[in-house]
């Protein structure tokens, strides 16, 4: 960018070293001359006189060394951008209304283009990262479509894939940094010693992980990003070597990440090894992945996703044949699954943020469309000046020249206000959406942004010259200069494709109208689905135990009674309760379970559920239904009482039809001894656990806490504004151990909301935009109505002198809009179904062509139009006969 | 140009190259080089000089540069480069061959025919 601008100011000064320099040299030859006159015996007044005179007129020759020297196309150039910016100067409501479109439609299209080019487009920041994959398990026959790798999978795979240069696993998580009194919760990462090395960087300061790191004993080393060392540490250059507790244990800092160290769109700020025992690492591990362990991989060059995902199959296959598992395993569907990791990270976001930009590129078409229209008709009122200037002499590259100059100075100008429009909209996207977006927080306004705005405005200046010079060199100068009036008359061809415009930008606009219609009956179907449970007044928060304090489930199952006995004694609070894994919370695995007695039908698979231990009254504080026998008590945990509760869908799929209290089941896919089953002992209500628009019914099964215990979601149900709750809930938590933290408090409500954001978001920008595009339409409609009018008035006088009603007058016009209007529904009715199918995979339940939609949206639609219509129409009608007659 | 009533069209170039080939001159000095080496008989239009020597140099036949007059004032000099050498000399063998033609042509008689 700053080139291009030294480049052109070198022409420009250059510019007037040359003129400076050819007045020099001209006016040399004259003096010359004058004084080889003079010396031949002429005065000097005369022989100055007649020097001038045979030099010839100095500022035709000058006008010719310009053009010598390729340079007249510059004075072309500036003369022409003068007289543009004087025309646009003229008309300032055209102007104004040019820019507006202009800077609406680019600024919405760059905002959305920087997000995709953030987040879809640019390269993850790591070295070659196109060669950057994951690999994960999936058992799709068991309806578990992703489960992560396991422990064993990483120790089985390391250095044995040829196609892999290197290979690694990380687990996301907290940890609770600080000396006791001053303690944070932090996202940290556990991660293999390879992690940093097969994304393609490292720690600059220290080193990072070794292999003897990777047991329990010897794990407590920790590498810290930037931002940690900067904002805890001020930078301190000694910092490697010295210890932080973490989880309460020192640790001893061994490395210090680059400032723009980012894995994906991790938080973290603390990296440490992830430690496995050898049981952890044996092959009964292989398929204990559970979703929390993920892994990625480095492929050597040259080598292939295809290659790789060969090499992978035909271990899995080799490790199977002394597999126990391998069975059950192939009748799940098991594979895993090579896919790399950018695209992988982003799979999700990907549909919705191409429809966006399909979207925002409508309504820019709109723009465009409407503009040139705008610009058509400014034309129409020209031709006869224009007509004037091509008869004493202006040539059709000038014409041409003219109008390209004049649309480019718009469009340039109207890149610019959107470039300032997408910086706000940026800014607006950032503070909003970034952290809810993978890679939001790359999302950034800059020179890229700014060099496809210039592109995009030069790009549109070109096509919306073009059909105005076509206009201009259209028609026989003859035919221009005897019209009569001002204007010039108008030409079918012209107003047929000022119609056609108008058509067109219509049936944009009612794609745009159906497909934001389509996207709210969407949002709405998904907002009517229940839960499952009653999400009002339930606040929500998760506390993560740390291993040195808790090491085992006694303390665990000791502290959570404590919590949920003090928290139900709190005013406002009916009822409390503690679960493994709160509904919606945003991750979740599933885990099988053996019904006893029970063999898999040939060719079932087994099935993953998901399974909870809950503590206190749970299934009380969330409004869970109870649908047969009872819900686990405070003393079936307290006593450790194998009993278990299932949910309908469970239910179902084993017992269709009948009964399952009194039935037993084994945790894991295996059958195993007596003293081991779990007896069910109620049914509840299915409840939706990774999202309302869930769909496959997996089935849950609900064990106490002393049973099935790890990190826990506290629920508490209050009569008050649920909000009002988490400071008492924090102090509740502290006052039990003043070194737990709770994290993630937010209400169920507001759990359910943040779970929809991704449909929100989109339908309320859909919205937004086709109230723009209606906008445009309107502005559309209306300037080629008035222009109609007034090329008719003469016309219509003439008409109305012969007798005709305002009335009929009135209509006529009224049902040119109308027309133009229905052609313009039913191409948008077909643009509309195309759009839907296009939008299949982010709708819920809700058909491509949705008829009370397509009604609605062209009533809409209709209404703007006409109310856009009435005032030229009405116009037309009060024309005065005598006025207009005599005007021309 | 149009004025250019005395010379041929398109010769006006090859005199001023044939005039700097010579000897680095400026503007006035091609306009009395072109005066002097063609015996006073041609005479070109002041004022078409300039964009012809503006155009060779575009071209790059000619180089200008800035020297001091024989009456010590600042003045813009033009040499031939290479490529405006070779140009002279196409030009020279061109134009002989069209100027025997057309000479060979006007000298036919009756009789040759």
């Amino acid at each position: 960018m700053l080139k291009r601008f030294r480049s052109l100011f070198g022409v420009l000064t250059r510019r007037r070293d040359f003129e400076d320099g050819m007045t020099e040299e001209l006016r040399f030859h004259i003096d010359q001359y004058t004084e080889d006159l003079m010396q031949s015996g002429v005065s000097q007044a005369e022989a100055a006189r007649r020097a001038r005179i045979e030099f010839g007129s100095l500022n035709s020759i000058q006008g010719d060394c310009r053009e010598a020297r390729g340079l007249q196309f510059l004075d072309e150039l500036r003369r022409e951008l003068r007289y543009a910016a004087r025309w646009l100067r003229k008309t300032p409501g055209f102007t104004l209304t040019a820019l507006l479109t202009l800077a609406i439609c680019l600024g919405a299209n760059l905002t959305i283009f920087a997000v995709i080019d953030s987040v879809l487009l640019r390269p993850l920041p790591f070295p070659e990262a196109g060669r950057l994959v994951t690999i994960f398990n999936t058992y799709p026959k068991a309806g578990v479509d992703r489960d992560g790798s396991s422990i064993t999978n990483y120790y089985e795979r390391r250095g044995r894939i040829p196609a892999f240069a290197s290979l690694a696993i990380y687990r996301y998580g907290t940890a609770i940094i600080g000396e006791t009194g001053s303690t944070e919760r932090e996202q940290i990462t556990r991660v293999s010693p390879d992690f940093f090395s097969t994304l393609g960087t490292g720690p600059v300061m220290g080193r990072s992980f070794k292999d003897e790191e990777t047991s329990y004993e010897t794990d407590s080393v920790v590498v810290m990003t930037d931002s940690f060392w900067r904002n805890r540490y001020q930078r301190d250059p000694r910092i490697i070597g010295q210890k932080i507790r973490v989880d309460g244990l020192p640790t001893t800092v061994i490395g210090v990440l680059p400032p723009d160290f980012r894995f994906l769109s991790s938080e973290a700020r603390l990296y440490f090894p992830l430690a496995s025992s050898a049981d952890q690492r044996a092959p009964l591990q292989r398929h204990s992945g559970g979703n929390a362990i993920q892994m990625i991989a480095r492929l050597n060059p040259g080598a292939t996703l295809a290659q790789a995902q060969s090499q992978i199959d035909a271990q899995n296959a080799t490790l199977e044949v002394d597999d126990p598992q391998a069975k059950m395993m192939a009748d799940a569907g098991f594979r895993s699954l090579v896919v790399p990791l950018h695209a992988d990270h982003v799979a999700a976001i990907r549909p919705t943020l191409l429809l966006l930009q399909a979207g925002v590129l409508t309504l820019l078409l709109i723009g465009v469309v409407n503009l040139g229209n705008l610009l058509l008709i400014r034309a129409g009122s020209r031709a006869k000046e224009l007509a004037v200037r091509r008869a004493l002499g202006a040539s059709r590259r000038h014409v041409i020249s003219e109008v390209l100059v004049e649309t480019t100075l718009l469009t340039l100008a109207g890149g610019l206000l959107g470039l300032a429009a997408a910086g706000g909209g940026i800014r607006l996207l950032s503070a909003f959406a970034a952290d809810r977006l993978p890679l939001g927080s790359r999302i950034a306004f800059d020179a890229r942004l700014a060099f496809v705005a210039l592109v995009a405005a030069i790009v549109l200046g070109v096509l919306l010259a073009a059909p105005i010079a076509w206009f201009n060199l259209r028609r026989p100068l003859g035919d221009a200069l005897q019209s009569e009036s001002r204007s010039g008359t108008s030409g079918h061809s012209t107003q047929t494709l000022r119609h056609s415009f108008v058509v067109s930008q219509t049936a944009l606009a009612f794609m745009l109208l159906a497909a934001s219609g389509l996207l709210g009956l969407s949002l709405q179907r998904v907002m009517e689905v229940s839960p499952g449970f009653r999400p009002d007044h339930i606040l929500t928060g998760k506390i993560a135990f740390p291993s040195k304090n808790y090491p085992n489930a006694a303390g665990r199952v000791a502290f959570t009674e404590k919590l949920v006995d003090k928290l139900g004694h709190l005013p406002g609070v009916s009822s409390a309760g503690v679960v493994t894994n709160v509904p919606l919370s945003g991750t979740s695995g599933k885990s099988s379970a053996a019904i006893k007695g029970r063999v898999l039908r040939p060719g079932e698979s087994p099935r993953g559920n998901y399974s909870y231990g809950v503590g206190g009254d749970y299934f009380k504080a969330m409004g869970f239904s109870l649908l047969e026998g009872r819900f686990l008590t405070a003393d079936d945990s307290r006593h450790g009482k194998r009993v278990c509760v299932v949910d309908e869908d469970f239910a179902r799929y084993y017992w269709p039809g009948a009964s399952p209290l009194g039935h037993q089941l084994f945790e894991g896919s295996e059958q195993q001894t007596d003293a081991e089953a779990f007896t069910i002992v109620g049914v509840v209500g299915s409840v939706k656990q990774v999202g309302l628009t869930e769909e496959t019914a997996q089935g849950a099964i609900y064990y106490p806490y002393a049973l099935h215990g790890d990190d826990v979601f506290v629920a508490a149900r209050t009569s008050l504004p649920p909000e009002s709750l988490g400071l008492t809930l924090q102090a509740a938590v502290r006052q039990i151990d003043p070194d737990l933290p709770v994290n993630d408090i937010r209400t169920m409500e507001t759990r359910i909301a943040d779970s929809l954001v991704t449909r929100r978001a989109p339908a309320l920008l859909a919205v937004l935009f086709s109230a723009i595009a209606l906008l445009l339409t309107a502005i559309g409609s209306y300037g080629v109505l008035s222009y109609a009018v007034d090329q008719r008035r003469r016309e219509i006088a003439v008409r109305m002198a012969l007798g005709a009603q305002p009335g009929q007058i009135r209509n006529q016009f009224l049902s040119l809009a109308l027309h133009l209007l229905a052609y313009g529904v039913v191409l948008g009715s077909i643009g509309a179904w195309v759009a839907g199918r296009a939008m299949q995979t982010i709708l819920f339940h809700v058909p491509a062509f949705d008829l009370t939609i397509l009604a609605v949206a062209a009533a809409v639609m209709g209404l703007v139009t006409v109310v856009a219509c009435l005032l030229p129409s009405y116009r037309a009608a009060r024309i005065s006969p005598v006025e207009a007659l005599r005007e021309s | 140009m149009g004025k250019a009533a005395d010379l041929l069209p398109g010769t006006l170039d090859m005199l001023i190259l044939k005039a700097v080939s010579l000897k680095p001159l400026h503007g006035y000095g091609v306009l009395l080089r072109i005066r002097q080496i063609s015996g006073k008989a041609l005479e070109i239009p002041q004022g078409s000089l300039y964009p012809a020597l503006y155009r060779l140099e575009h071209q790059a036949l000619i180089v200008a540069e800035w020297g001091q007059s024989e009456n010590n004032r600042r003045a813009k000099y033009y040499s031939l480069t290479t490529a405006g050498r070779r140009r002279l000399r196409e030009e020279t063998a061109g134009w002989n061959r069209l100027a025997s033609a057309i000479a060979a042509a006007l000298n036919t008689t009756p009789e040759e025919v």
